[in-house]
């Protein structure tokens, strides 16, 4: 038993000895608005994070205005280098607190995360990206002054001796300062937020709000394609429409506008146009009934099978004990010799005769225990 | 305030882990007879383990749809992962539930007889399989992966059923639960 127990324990020891860190998750965890250490969702611990070689930078418009948007990108030097990274996750953040450190915390608005959301956090594939990988944000802010950016980065090893090691890096602090707006500056409105997703198939007419603009001009580019002109038409005072058209299939295009007038000419950060395909409305109720049923007939059809028979043998069985008694005779001191005689013929009658008021009858059956002098319990 | 996404976190880890529990004590019984006396004789334990860890597995159950039901991107079945997630643990649950009333009506002696101690562990055991699955596909969903990405299995495909259909095994499900529940003469 001692030995067995003993294989159980080294058997318990090998499988703990043989578990390796948690890895980064290889299929990542989505673009989405996350902290810097997401809350240990994307690596199983921090505390088991590995440093990452990845060299990142943040590169900004040498003047970003308030209330105008701004094009925010990351630069990660060194891909695939050190590391085969295959899947990076990329994020855009505010401080270093690890909690509520996104743009977000600190007046930043995101308008575009490049990819169709409006997150801080995207997750990039490194295949063909060379050694430098770069994802730009449209960010705006009302906050004037110094304002710093962090660029970190999550992201794991599929070969070599660090495979499956989950990898961090954060960069330096990166000051962007935020001027006021020049009051004669053409430019968008405060209020327009620029469209960052669409369905595939439909074409997508954009207006603009513009302060101080007498001119616009609108370029646009799909994913791998040249930068073409949208005619633009003015549809009321500081207020434009032009077309962009539809994507046969889930992809994106940019588009970015030109704005002319008494200040200096204005370009806008390319705005990222996602298209999808959003799945149908489903209905619910089948897949519940569905559901439903399928518990309901597994949970019957388990207790019809297992329904307490009630046949006789098994009920003999139940209170026959035979084999307790025969265990307990077994035990015991084989009994007196005056029971095994009473089972068999009647005891002699004594030669005084029967005892006084007892009948032939009467001795045939109590005449053994009357001898005994058990009889009447002794008395 | 804990999030959905997080409570569902907490509420698979111990349906899970409870049902793991289960389904290993459930093998141990099934196999019992083969083992040596000296294993062998462990058998009352391994059925005390084993419906405890069902017992628990079944209670947090609940508790994970709702979270995982909440928690859903969109809040409903717009995945077919989501749709099989919810098929597989329903039918975990009823053979879960089914295996323990019928452990709590028949006592022991359901291992008494090699008909039902092969009910009893295989219903058991199926039940941690279906629960299983069911986290498997809630990895797949939630992170691109699984341990059981061995097996490629379908997740992506519903096997959705015509609700006629789904009505009559509905009705059938409950004629067995009465048939199982009605008192023989």
């Amino acid at each position: 038993m001692l030995k067995l127990r003993v294989k159980v324990l080294l058997l318990l020891l090998v499988l703990l000895g043989s578990t390796t860190f948690g890895a980064a998750e290889p299929g990542g965890n989505g673009d989405g608005l996350r902290d810097m250490q997401c809350g240990g969702a994307c690596h199983g611990d921090a505390g088991q994070n590995a440093t990452s070689s990845l060299s990142l930078s943040i590169e900004t418009p040498e003047q970003v205005w308030a209330g105008q948007p701004t094009q925010v990108t990351i630069v990660a030097a060194g891909v695939d280098v050190s590391h085969d990274e295959d899947l990076v996750g990329l994020f855009l953040l505010s401080s270093t607190n690890a909690n509520g450190d996104t743009p977000l915390s600190n007046g930043w608005e995101i308008l575009s995360d490049g990819k169709g959301g409006t997150g801080n956090y995207v997750e990039r594939s490194t295949d063909g990206s060379g050694v430098s990988l770069q994802h730009t944000w449209i960010l705006r802010t009302d906050t004037l002054g110094e304002q710093t950016l962090f660029a970190s980065v999550h992201h794991g090893d599929a070969t070599g001796s660090s495979q499956g090691r989950p990898f961090f890096g954060i960069s330096e602090a990166f000051v962007i300062n935020i001027e006021p707006v020049p009051e004669d500056l053409p430019r968008l409105h405060e209020n327009f937020v620029p469209l960052s997703m669409r369905e595939v198939g439909e074409a997508t007419l954009v207006e603009l709000q513009t302060k101080f603009t007498e001119t616009v001009a609108i370029e646009w580019q799909t994913e791998d394609g040249a930068i073409l002109d949208a005619p633009v038409n003015a549809s009321g005072e500081q207020l434009w429409e032009f077309s962009l058209p539809a994507t046969l299939k889930p992809s994106s295009l940019q588009w970015r506008a030109t704005f002319t007038g008494q200040g200096p000419e204005q370009t806008t950060p390319w705005f990222t146009l996602a298209a999808q395909i959003t799945p149908a409305e489903v209905d619910d109720r089948p897949i519940y009934i569905q559901g439903l049923a399928m518990g309901l007939l597994l949970f019957g059809a388990v207790v019809a099978l297992q329904k307490p028979r009630t046949n006789p043998e098994a009920a003999l069985k139940t209170f026959d004990q035979t084999a307790e008694i025969f265990t307990v005779q077994a035990a015991e001191p084989v009994a007196e010799p005056v029971a095994a005689s009473l089972s068999d013929a009647p005891a002699p009658i004594p030669e005084e005769g029967l005892p006084s008021g007892w009948t032939e009858e009467q001795w045939a059956w109590y005449g053994h225990e009357y001898l005994a002098g058990t009889y009447g319990g002794g008395q | 305030m804990v999030s959905a996404n997080t409570f569902h976190v907490v509420a698979t880890e111990l349906v899970v882990g409870a049902y793991s529990l289960a389904g290993i004590a459930f093998l141990f019984c099934l196999l019992c007879p083969w083992l040596p006396t000296s294993i062998k004789e462990k058998r009352s334990a391994g059925d005390a383990v084993a419906h405890s860890a069902l017992m628990f597995g079944i209670i947090a159950t609940p508790f994970a749809i709702w979270s995982g039901l909440s928690s859903a991107p969109s809040g409903d079945m717009g995945s077919p992962l989501l749709a099989n997630k919810m098929l597989l643990s329903m039918s975990g649950l009823g053979l879960a539930l089914g295996t323990l009333v019928g452990r709590w009506r028949g006592g022991a002696a359901v291992w008494e007889t090699r008909r039902s101690s092969i009910i009893q562990a295989c219903s058991g055991a199926g039940a941690t399989g279906l629960m299983l699955l069911t986290a498997s596909a809630g990895g797949t969903f939630s992170r691109g992966e699984s341990l059981l990405d061995w097996l490629h299995l379908p997740y992506n495909e519903v096997m959705l059923m015509p609700t006629y259909l789904s009505v009559v095994l509905l009705l059938l499900g409950l004629a067995c639960t009465v048939v199982g529940f009605k008192p023989t003469d």
